[in-house]
């Protein structure tokens, strides 16, 4: 056992993928400069000298490099391609949505495009383009899987079931919660930091995973959200509020079982989101739990997430921007107590 | 291309015609129906269009000058592609007798080339006969773009393919059938009905399905290449696109790393002189598309698109270095689209003129011409050939419109593995 964080994590499991099976390849912009960064936030940093012939460093041309990924993806490789920041997958998005999601059904299940995809997200003091919550665009996509990581453990065991997959993954990891050291250290960044079996090990795609178990509402939420929802359900221990929190990790499918056994057991949902409320993510969680499991609501369900507005630069108003503990807290009690007055 | 300007008769019984003003200058590109100039009678004044849309090239008659009924005041047109300096015909136009190639080859090459013209000939009939469901885009006029590049490939070499790819995927082996019943929207379709005629595709056969976004199978196709090379296959991609593509960044992104990493692809660029209705010289100022190669650090060349054996050597030449680790190279062939751009489009944005010229240009006949000529073939073999293409046609048409459909279940597979 080891204590890691995210990007040392996510640095190993693509080393001993790489290790297990020689058609795993990294494609990305700076992830293989000696000398260099490792990817913009560390986590290839070194492994050009192991993988030298299998570190591709490409242009900056993401619609161009996402598209060789897609091409030797259906050639029998299995390439992990990596942004910088979540924000480019705009340009590489006619590949992504047009090619490595439909190929296989376009083919009639004659090809498959096992293709992993890591992207950063997440308001970091960076302004409006660097900063994006990229989760909404991709989850209506048919033909992708997509994962949020939101600790060590997960992102390590994700990534090597994500490349064991023969379909499209792409994997959302949060700037905060990276653990990145050195120069590309993040301030504001939270300890998700995990310990780390010696033995080889995943975490299946499609689950969701229960972090808290409570008995008097749920809150559901990924990434950077869930250690906020998990402050959260700390400080409603006060007000005698048992909460339980899960980790959604699997957007693309939703694990509407897991949802749904805590949601039968409370009754209560609150869904939190990092990225603006209209078209978010919670959204649709929020239709598929109401279709499913709408006789076992108390009451109506309450999404906490950012304004609709681009993401802000100035400290005051990014803290404004991302949904806070004291809103989660909030929105709970009005979970609880639906016609108080708030 | 060139079209002349004529002096329209205007009916003055003889009295003098003067230009006043020319109302474009030399180089500029002039539309049918423009103003083109103005000339004065001593009734009248009045201005003369332009009867083609192009460039003005020359300007015979200069403002001043008096001109009679009939006369060549101007000459308009788009630069004539298969007399490009820069093109290249086959060597066996230059020599005696394409003696190099086996007979048989020769003959299966005529079979292929008219294989997709009957085909593409019968699609469209079902289609405008209201049986066959769905869009087209064809490719009668390019068939030997699709029939050279394929015929320079090994069976387990790839090709990428476009919206208009039927002709690629008979060239590159895909059967009559299969395609047939894919184009039916059946089960029994190369792609079991889901993929359609933009989308057809079949693996083993060495074609990716269609990518039917300008310019998409162009990352792609580099893509391919390099996992050949990781892979150290030894294949070779072919990856077609039209003029059109050229624009795209995805084409620049592309051709860059794979010019940076000496991937084995072939660039094959079908420069048809329209992109949907659009003509290339409205949308590049270089229109020679191979030039681009060299700024990549890469080769490239132009090559008359409508000369099977040109290319299929200039292919066979482009396949070698690719195979060398020479690769990549930018193949441009110059052809021309006689169909519409999809289903039912009449085509009313190509001069009369250059269609007229383009199908005196025809890639079949001309090919028949060099078998007829050198090759000891004689015009029974050609229509031998061309019966029995007809018959598997008929067979495989009666065939695919009582083939299955997909069962409503289908609706949700092969979205996974």
């Amino acid at each position: 056992m080891k204590r890691q964080a995210i990007a040392e994590a996510l640095r190993d499991a693509i080393a001993e993928e790489m290790e297990r099976d020689e058609t795993v390849f990294c494609i990305g912009e700076d992830i293989a400069v000696p000398g260099g960064w490792g990817g913009a936030f560390t986590v290839t940093l070194g492994l050009e000298k192991r993988f030298r012939d299998r570190m591709i460093n490409t242009p900056i041309a993401e619609l161009g490099f996402f598209g060789v990924a897609v091409g030797a993806a259906m050639m029998g490789m299995r390439p992990i391609a990596d942004v910088q920041y979540g924000d480019f997958l705009f340009l590489a998005s006619d590949q992504i949505i047009n090619n490595a999601a439909k190929m296989r059904y376009m083919s009639g299940g004659r090809c498959q495009v096992p293709l992993v995809m890591r992207a950063p997200v997440g308001a970091t003091g960076r302004g409006s383009q660097h900063a994006q919550n990229m989760e909404r665009y991709f989850t209506g996509v048919p033909g992708l899987k997509i994962v949020a990581v939101s600790n060590a453990y997960d992102a390590k065991g994700i990534l090597k079931s994500a490349v064991r997959d023969n379909n499209p993954v792409l994997i959302f990891e949060h700037k905060l919660l990276y653990g990145s050291k050195g120069a590309r250290v993040e301030s504001g960044a939270i300890d998700a930091t995990s310990e780390i079996p010696d033995h080889d090990y995943v975490v299946p795609l499609g689950q969701a995973a229960l972090r808290r178990s409570g008995s008097d509402v749920t809150i559901l939420s990924w990434l950077l959200m869930l250690h906020f929802s998990l402050d959260a359900a700390q400080r409603l221990t006060n007000e005698a509020v048992d909460a339980e929190i899960i980790d959604i990790r699997s957007l693309a499918p939703i694990d509407y079982q897991t949802i749904g056994d805590s949601v039968k057991k409370t009754g209560r949902v609150v869904i939190v989101e990092e990225g603006p409320k209209t078209g978010g993510v919670s959204a649709e969680i929020a239709a598929g739990i109401q279709e499913r499991f709408h006789r076992y609501l108390k009451a109506p369900i309450i999404r906490v997430a950012s304004p609709d507005v681009p993401v802000p630069f100035s400290p005051i108003l990014e803290n404004a921007y991302r949904p806070s503990v004291a809103q989660i807290v909030q929105a709970v009690r009005g979970a609880i107590m639906p016609h108080a007055k708030t | 291309m060139k079209f002349e300007l004529k002096m329209p008769d205007l009916s003055t019984t003889g009295s003098p015609i003067k230009v006043v003003r020319w109302l474009v200058a030399v180089g500029e590109f002039v539309e049918r129906g423009q103003a083109m100039l103005d000339v004065e009678t001593d009734k009248a004044t009045m201005e003369v269009e332009a009867l083609n849309t192009g460039k003005l090239l020359e300007l015979i008659v200069p403002a001043g000058q008096e001109v009679s009924a009939g006369e060549v005041l101007a000459i308009i047109g788009i630069e004539e592609p298969s007399v490009r300096s820069t093109a290249r015909t086959s060597e066996s136009g230059q020599i005696e007798g394409p003696k190099k190639y086996d007979r048989d080859f020769l003959l299966s090459l005529y079979q292929r080339i008219l294989l997709i013209r009957q085909f593409e000939d019968r699609v469209k009939s079902l289609f405008l006969e209201g049986i066959m469901p769905g869009t087209i885009h064809q490719c009668q006029g390019q068939e030997a773009t699709a029939v050279g590049v394929c015929a320079a490939l090994r069976e387990n070499d790839f090709i990428t393919s476009t919206f208009r790819g039927h002709g690629h995927a008979l060239a590159k082996g895909l059967t009559v059938q299969e395609m047939l019943d894919e184009l039916f929207g059946a089960i029994t379709g190369c792609c079991k009905g889901k993929g359609g005629s933009m989308h057809i595709g079949n693996l083993e056969k060495g074609m990716i399905p269609g990518i039917a976004i300008v310019a998409g199978g162009i990352p792609v196709a580099t893509g391919m290449a390099l996992a050949f090379k990781m892979r150290k296959t030894q294949q070779v991609v072919a990856c077609f696109f039209g003029d059109g593509g050229v624009a795209e960044g995805a084409f620049h992104e592309a051709v860059n790393m794979a010019a940076l990493w000496c991937l084995p692809v072939l660039f094959v660029c079908e420069n048809n002189l329209y992109g949907a209705s659009t003509r290339i010289d409205q949308v590049m100022k270089n229109t020679t598309v191979s030039d681009r190669a060299a700024s990549y650090g890469f080769r490239g060349e132009t090559v008359d698109g409508n000369d099977l054996l040109a290319v299929y050597e200039a292919a066979g030449r482009a396949v070698e270095e690719c195979r060398a680790g020479l690769g990549p190279v930018l193949l441009e062939l110059l052809t021309y689209r006689r169909t519409g751009h999809s289903r039912r489009d009449p085509c009313h944005y190509q001069p009369k003129e250059e269609r007229v010229a383009w199908s005196a240009n025809d890639p079949i006949v001309r090919f028949a011409q060099v078998l007829l000529a050198r090759c000891n073939v004689d015009q029974a073999d050609l229509d031998n050939i061309r019966e029995k293409i007809d018959q598997e046609i008929e067979s495989a048409v009666e065939q695919a419109k009582t083939a299955p459909p997909p069962a409503l279940d289908d609706l949700l597979t092969d979205v996974y593995t």
